[in-house]
């Protein structure tokens, strides 16, 4: 019995088709698809529906992406034309202090980007209560804050955490608690934009994971009920477990998006802020050493290295997905 | 239970088969491995259904719990109510609070205590927005941006996932590894020669700077393409028969069948390009060939600490974004439970 | 009459134009006018002196009717990044405005015109500017710009604090230690009022104190930030932190020192010259603010900085450009801005005009620091190391300490940094 009937569907369509992404198979679909596509004149009209994004992506990504890896090993001349001087960007990025701490901060933000998900997974099951009104109002606010631009969202962020006359500071004197300078004070500015991005993301976690809470069976929480589980062991076993597909999908896609980091560090984090060193990420780094300090060699070298350290992580991920994802 | 629900999710609604959104998976092909995002879309979030109350979702569910118990006080349920409403709370007050701060003048904003509503409406900050920064050229530019990155990815991408899905041809398979690999590329290893591009083209500081890269995308081409490979093969030899060309069937009979893939891309891309800060901060460096991201940051440049003018900036930026999801939202939860990440 | 002065401009502009013509027959045309006047382009970036230049530029074209000047103003955030790219791109103005954290680099990549074999033909004579500024826009004995006014730093303060804690107001006898026992009396937990801000900026404050504590910042290619008077300097102001005479950086990232001066909630400030406008524009400040030298350490010190007016190097109207760049250095054009007291004026003598502009304030004091001003420092790559200090210094100046050690890092990194210029 499959347990999440999309998959099988999925499976299901890919035999029917006989596509699914893997080489072999999309060949075999198109030998059978008859008279007229074969042909040398359809060969040339397939050709003439993929040269215009062929051209685009040849000049704006495939070279592009070798030219960086040229960018890697050259000193960058102010006002123009390059020098080559072989490894010295990647000496520059080993040895700056900034880069260890830049690092550091991003695995910081990729620690706690991955937090969103267990608030995610919970709002999802409490969403999932069955009989439960309201819920689509619900889904619709939580997402509110994934579609506004994140320059906004930094500027209203800051607002609130302002230490003089921020909200944030107001709300915890009415519990009793002394507020501070959330985002320039270097011990807790970190974790201050780490929060606005759990706050901004939780609702785009949150669909993937309604989505995959939906596909469980009902009867399988009915069993569970009339074994006499409650509500929070149906969570931890079944919802949990029966879900770990799509958290290894949001997980993915997680650490990806943490690790590129950019929007909501720069607008909130002014230059003269002292915490800028506590927050600095990989790419906001990158982006100062290129378009401001006139570094781009080095810039294009700190870029392999997030590819890198991205790629890893991503391999990692598939790798041990075996120890915790169930596939039905 | 291996036959699925009937998908009530709109995506389906051209496609002869659920089996067309499953296949639809997420975006980079290495997830599609068992990823779950097939489900969100035929049984999630974005059905006309779940505008109803009580989700008839998954149809496999029996009704009769529900029935059982329809006007009996649920303590649990008003639980759940608190917690979610906080969580609400949390996730709207932010806006709120930038909307009355627009509207405040400074020494009203920085009142110890706060005071929570504007002594009067105040439309001073919005003007100033207006006059500090070329605002009106700068949504202007958004608009345009926006506008360029989703026609020339619908264009594209469909010409191409179109041709990858349906037509065969030497070096398909070759040229589609190719294109996936695009996809795994982090885009800021791109940025600086692309910028080098614009400026031998000398397109720096202009409009088409903003978009002309971004209207190429691998994940809009493998997504069309997911929902063109799902198409009865019938159709299309029903055309040929009758005579059509290949541009024809694409044309009239293809990309009618995939409009809701079509609309969940475009509201997807048009949200990624009108968010989209990094590359119009490097290639357009002029204030009034900016777009409105850009032009939030020049805002905190110059008033640092006036917040009313700031957050006037931030409710005029994000307006159009959260008209559009507002109107459009099926598609907006669609197009995201699709792409994960960036584009 | 002014007739005929018109007519002696244009016969003089006539074989600058003539030789600008002859110099650019590749893009010639852009740069006309439709009236046939040489059009040269004018970048700068601060809106609020538009008005000044304008009148300048008005003047200027009274005297020169062959040549025609258009301004550009680019905000100053994005003003060098679009510089460089213009000047890739051949399309940078032919006169813009230049700072000294970026003159060694244009200067040293040749795209700025020498401006010597003019000064010579033309037997324009420099000694009317200070000298520390005309060394800023100096590169290997060569002056690549005009300057155009200056700043020093000075101490501001407030008299009515000051007159609430019953001490007597700063002048030139102050030291350091004045300093801080005055910040100390000055300081009110009550009321939330601090003696001074000790705010985290190199120009405000620290490079004025590491002057003063006999120090330095850079010197022949090395930073000086691993010397014991340099971190003497810092440490003067996170002391100040540390015994919460100051507020802290956490606080002035949110609310900067100005502000905690302008709105009377810190007693003392070190600030620019040129705020002088801004001040005199807030009532309680112009009514009981006041101004002095800055205190003395070791030594004696301010810094000077100063904005000066250059040639693109790209420039294809570079005698146009010269004749705009000699009159912007002149007495006349001088003159000019300083009546709009905006800025003080580089052009000797012209300053009297700007400190009599406000009598509330002592404003010679700016222009007597000239004595011992330490101009800004720089290098080639000036913004590399000028951004390592925020993040390394930081935080020490929230009151967690180690100033010693940050401050050795950050000449470390510097010195890595400077490395990489050779």
């Amino acid at each position: 019995m499959a347990v999440f009937p999309s998959t099988a569907a999925a499976e299901q369509a890919e035999r029917r088709t006989g596509a699914g992404g893997r080489g072999g198979s999309g060949a075999r679909s198109g030998a059978g698809a008859g008279p007229g596509t074969t042909g040398r004149g359809s060969q040339r009209i397939a050709y003439l529906f993929i040269a215009p994004i062929a051209v685009g992506f040849l000049v704006f990504y495939i070279w592009p992406l070798l030219e960086t890896f040229w960018f890697s090993f050259t000193s960058f001349g102010a006002f123009g034309g390059n020098s080559w001087v072989g490894g010295e960007n990647y000496g520059r990025v080993v040895q700056d202090v900034t880069v260890g701490k830049a690092l550091g901060n991003t695995l910081l933000y990729m620690v706690m980007g991955l937090m969103t998900l267990p608030v995610a997974i919970v709002l999802a099951d409490l969403m999932n209560r069955r009989g439960l009104r309201g819920v689509p109002v619900y889904r619709a606010l939580y997402f509110v804050p994934f579609v506004t631009l994140p320059a906004a969202v930094g500027l209203v962020w800051n607002w609130l955490y302002n230490g003089d006359f921020g909200m944030v500071n107001e709300a915890l004197s009415w519990i009793g608690v002394d507020g501070r300078y959330w985002v320039s004070d270097p011990s807790t500015a970190v974790y201050a934009i780490g929060l606005v991005m759990i706050w901004s993301h939780v609702g785009y976690y949150l669909i993937i994971f309604t989505a995959g809470i939906k596909a469980i069976p009902q009867e399988v929480y009915e069993a569970a009920e009339i074994d006499g589980a409650g509500p929070v062991r149906r969570f931890f076993r079944i919802t949990v477990p029966l879900l770990s597909p799509s958290i290894f999908f949001a997980s993915v896609i997680c650490v990806i998006n943490s690790l590129q980091q950019f929007d909501l560090i720069f607008v909130m984090m002014s230059p003269e802020n002292p915490a800028l060193g506590e927050t600095q990420s990989v790419v906001t780094l990158f982006f100062k050493w290129a378009f401001d300090e006139n570094s781009q060699g080095a810039a294009a070298a700190l870029a392999f290295l997030l590819m890198l350290l991205i790629a890893a992580l991503t391999y990692l991920q598939f790798r041990f997905q075996k120890r915790w994802v169930h596939y039905a | 239970m291996p036959e699925p629900a009937p998908s009530p999710g709109a995506l389906s609604s051209g496609a002869p088969s659920p089996g067309a959104l499953s296949s639809g998976a997420p975006s980079p092909g290495a997830l599609s491995s068992g990823a779950p995002s097939p489900g969100a879309l035929s049984s999630g979030a974005p059905s006309p259904g779940a505008l109803a109350p009580g989700d008839p979702s998954s149809g496999s569910a029996p009704a009769p719990p529900r029935g059982r118990r329809p006007y009996r006080f649920d303590p649990g349920a008003v639980a759940t109510h608190a917690v979610l409403s906080l969580g609400a709370l949390v996730m709207v007050f932010p806006f709120l609070w930038q909307l009355l701060t627009a509207f405040k003048t400074m020494p009203e904003a920085v009142r110890v205590p706060p005071t929570i509503l504007p002594e009067a409406l105040n439309w001073a900050a919005f003007e100033k927005v207006f006059t500090a920064v070329p605002f009106r050229e700068m949504l202007t530019n958004s608009l345009l941006n926006t506008a360029g990155r989703t026609l020339g990815q619908l264009v594209f991408c469909s010409l191409a996932a179109y041709a990858f899905a349906r037509l065969q041809f030497r070096g398909k398979n070759v040229l589609f590894a190719v294109f996936l690999s695009v996809l795994m590329v982090p885009p800021q290893l791109l940025v600086l020669p692309q910028h080098e591009i614009m400026q031998q083209l000398g397109l720096l500081n202009t409009v088409p700077a903003l978009f002309l890269p971004g209207m190429f995308s691998a994940f809009g081409t493998f997504l069309l393409r997911q929902f063109f490979l799902a198409l009865p093969r019938e159709l299309e030899e029903a055309a040929r028969i009758d005579g059509a060309g290949p541009f024809r069937i694409f044309w009239s009979i293809m990309l009618p069948l995939v409009r809701p893939a079509l609309a969940a891309l475009a509201v997807i891309t048009a949200m990624w390009s009108w968010n989209d800060l990094l590359w119009p901060l490097v290639v357009n460096t002029d204030p009034s060939k900016a777009p409105v991201s850009a032009g939030l940051v020049s805002l905190e440049g110059q008033f640092m600490t006036d917040y009313p003018v700031m957050m006037a900036g931030s409710v005029i930026a994000s307006l159009p974004m959260l008209i559009l999801y507002v109107l459009l939202q099926r598609h907006f939860v669609q197009g995201i439970a699709l792409s994960g990440s960036k584009g | 009459m002014r007739r005929r002065t018109l007519l002696a401009g244009a016969l003089a502009a006539a074989p600058a134009a003539a030789g600008a013509a002859t110099g650019c027959s590749a893009g010639g045309a852009s740069a006309r006018t439709s009236d046939g006047r040489t059009l040269i382009s004018y970048g700068m970036w601060d809106p609020l002196q538009v008005a000044g230049m304008k009148k300048i530029i008005k003047a200027f074209e009274a005297e020169h009717p062959k040549i025609s000047v258009k301004v550009q103003v680019t905000p100053f955030t994005s003003y060098w990044t679009t510089l460089k790219t213009a000047m890739r791109g051949g399309s940078a103005p032919d006169v813009f405005w230049m700072n000294a954290v970026n003159l060694q680099l244009y200067a040293s990549e040749g795209v700025l015109q020498p401006l010597d074999p003019y000064l010579e033909r033309d037997k324009f004579d420099m000694g009317v500017h200070p000298e520390e500024l005309l060394r800023m826009y100096t590169h290997e004995g060569t002056h690549f710009a005009m300057p155009k006014d200056f700043d020093t730093i000075g101490l501001w303060y407030n008299k009515e604090l000051f007159d609430k804690a019953g001490i007597k107001y700063p002048d030139e006898s102050w030291t350091w230690d004045t300093v801080r026992d005055a910040a100390a009396e000055l300081t009110d937990r009550r009321t939330g009022v601090h003696g001074i801000a000790a705010e985290m900026h190199n120009q405000y404050t620290y490079y004025n104190t590491i002057a003063q504590a006999g120090g330095h910042v850079i010197r022949d290619g090395r930073s000086g930030f691993g010397d014991p008077r340099t971190i003497d300097g810092l440490r003067f102001w996170t002391d100040l932190i540390d015994r919460g005479h100051s507020p802290s950086q956490s606080a002035m990232a949110d609310t900067r020192g100005r502000q905690l001066y302008l709105s009377e909630r810190v007693a003392m400030n070190y600030d620019l010259s040129a705020m002088a406008s801004q001040m005199y524009a807030s009532p309680a400040i112009k009514d009981h603010g006041g101004v002095a030298v800055l205190p003395k350490g070791r030594e004696r010190g301010t810094t000077i900085h100063g904005l000066a007016n250059a040639i693109s190097g790209k420039s294809r109207n570079t005698e146009a450009a010269w004749q705009f760049v000699k009159f912007l250095g002149s007495r006349k054009a001088a003159e000019i801005q300083a009546r709009e007291g905006v800025t003080i004026s580089s052009y000797e003598g012209t300053q009297d005009t700007w400190v009599k502009s406000m009598p509330e304030f002592d404003l010679k004091v700016f222009t007597d620091m000239l004595d011992y001003a330490v101009p800004y420092p720089a290098s080639k790559h000036t913004a590399v190391w000028e951004n390592l200090q925020p993040q390394l210094l930081g935080g020490p100046f929230t009151g967690k300490g180690g100033i010693e050690d940050a401050s050795r890092t950050l000449a470390r990194q510097m010195d890595l940094a400077l490395e990489q210029e050779k």
